[in-house]
């Protein structure tokens, strides 16, 4: 089954006359419609790593300064450092997203 | 090819009731599950605190089953709302009711198991400290009912769709704003539940071992909570963007595409960021009962982690504005 014969099926399934249906989507449009939400699906599910990895850091951080407070300022340097290490994923991701949004679509 | 519009309708009615349902009422279960098991662990410790322990373990899982009760809510809606308009029903209820049931069936699934930590966390407590029996299920219902504050962002959400969304027809762009609005709010309330569902339970484990620190306990585990729920609000942000503010949203499918897209980038981009600040916020309730003068500097090192664990969120907001506004 061809992507027209797909479309005018979907489109008579939501009420639509197919002839006008089928005209008004083009090949361009797919492949803009496409890149949205494939810039979406990157960006949403390539935050989910990174925000738990972080949150996990920070919590055994806060462990670690409640047993031995002395070494605060050490254990949130290193907690930082641990956190932007992991952070870079989540960069990855804002960066192909805005890539499909402004350069391949 | 024609469709007689009342099968229409019931499609949209089946598969939104079966998002809400399907989705909202897993949580809730699982949140429960693991109170009534902490709950036999403690009764088979101390057997003779089974009355105190019964109850907070069914008043946990009560205040815990709500997210669920407000699934079923919706899911009853979404099957029985009439339609305004039956001869011009289409694609748009269709979406509406679609959106709808995502939006309150994610929402709902993170609160029911963020609600289940501090039921857990409770029975657990008074297994060691069967004495402190009100003073932890008074905490333990501040800390469950703070955890439900993105469940009830969605359910507004989703009756803010079933009551003012039900349009004729079928357009690309309320299509996309319906489905793109209840992804948004929906799966973005799923990690800020469970997280700050974690945060409870981490300061209800705190109370149960050391109940004389309960005061800073309490104040760390709000503020905590607190910062977990920044990506219920980006979520409910973007949906009351696209529902409000999106008149001029391009009728096609590359109109569809934008505010769908936005919907997940915000939606499940804020899963991650909120299920972290609850990790961050349990240790750190846990710590601050555990050394209630070290306060200020638990607190501090929780709040910067749970900042930078929150960046991926703005950067998932970020992309949802740019798809709505830029391209």
């Amino acid at each position: 089954m061809d992507l027209t014969t797909l479309m005018t099926i979907v489109e008579a399934g939501v009420g639509q006359t197919a002839d006008t249906a089928a005209s008004a989507i083009t090949g361009v449009d797919l492949r803009t419609a496409g890149a949205m939400i494939g810039a979406g699906i990157c960006m949403g599910f390539g935050a989910i790593g990174p925000g738990i990895g972080e949150g996990y850091a920070a919590g055994r951080a806060c462990e670690a300064i409640g047993r031995s407070p002395e070494n605060a300022g050490l254990l949130t340097r290193t907690m930082l450092i641990g956190q932007a290490v992991s952070e870079s994923t989540g960069i990855y991701s804002l960066v192909v997203a805005l890539l499909i949004l402004f350069v391949m679509r | 090819m024609e469709i007689d519009p009342h099968h229409i309708e019931l499609i949209g009615r089946l598969a939104g009731a079966g998002f809400a349902l399907g989705l909202g009422g897993v949580g809730a279960a699982i949140g429960m599950g693991m109170a009534a098991g902490s709950a036999d662990e403690g009764i088979m410790r101390q057997p003779q605190a089974q009355s105190s322990m019964l109850r907070t373990m069914l008043i946990g899982q009560a205040v815990g089953g709500s997210p669920s009760i407000f699934a079923l809510v919706v899911g009853l809606l979404i099957l029985f709302v009439p339609a305004m308009d039956l001869a011009h029903v289409g694609g748009n209820f269709i979406a509406m009711l679609v959106g709808a049931g995502l939006a309150v069936g994610f929402g709902c699934f993170g609160s029911g198991v963020g609600c289940g930590f501090p039921a857990a966390a409770a029975c657990e407590g008074l297994a060691r400290n069967p004495s402190r029996s009100s003073r932890v299920t008074s905490v333990m219902v501040i800390g469950q009912a703070v955890a439900q504050s993105p469940a009830i962002f969605a359910t507004v959400i989703a009756l803010i769709l079933l009551f003012f969304y039900q349009h004729p027809g079928t357009d690309w762009a309320m299509m996309g704003i319906c489905v793109g609005a209840g992804i948004a709010i929906g799966a973005g309330a799923l990690g800020p539940g469970w997280g700050s569902g974690m945060t409870a339970g981490g300061a209800m484990s705190g109370i149960g071992h050391w109940p004389r620190s309960h005061g800073v306990t309490l104040r760390t585990m709000l503020v905590g909570q607190g910062v977990c729920e920044t990506p219920a609000i980006f979520g409910m942000l973007v949906a009351f963007i696209m529902l409000f503010a999106m008149q001029n949203l391009q009728n096609d499918i590359v109109g569809f595409a934008k505010a769908v897209g936005a919907g997940i980038a915000v939606g499940f981009g804020g899963i991650g960021p909120g299920i972290g600040s609850g990790i961050a916020g349990k240790s750190g309730a846990e710590a601050t009962a555990t050394r209630p003068r070290l306060d200020a500097l638990v607190l501090r090192t929780m709040l910067i982690g749970q900042a930078v664990s929150q960046s991926t969120a703005i950067y998932a907001l970020i992309i949802a504005l740019v798809l709505l506004y830029v391209i």
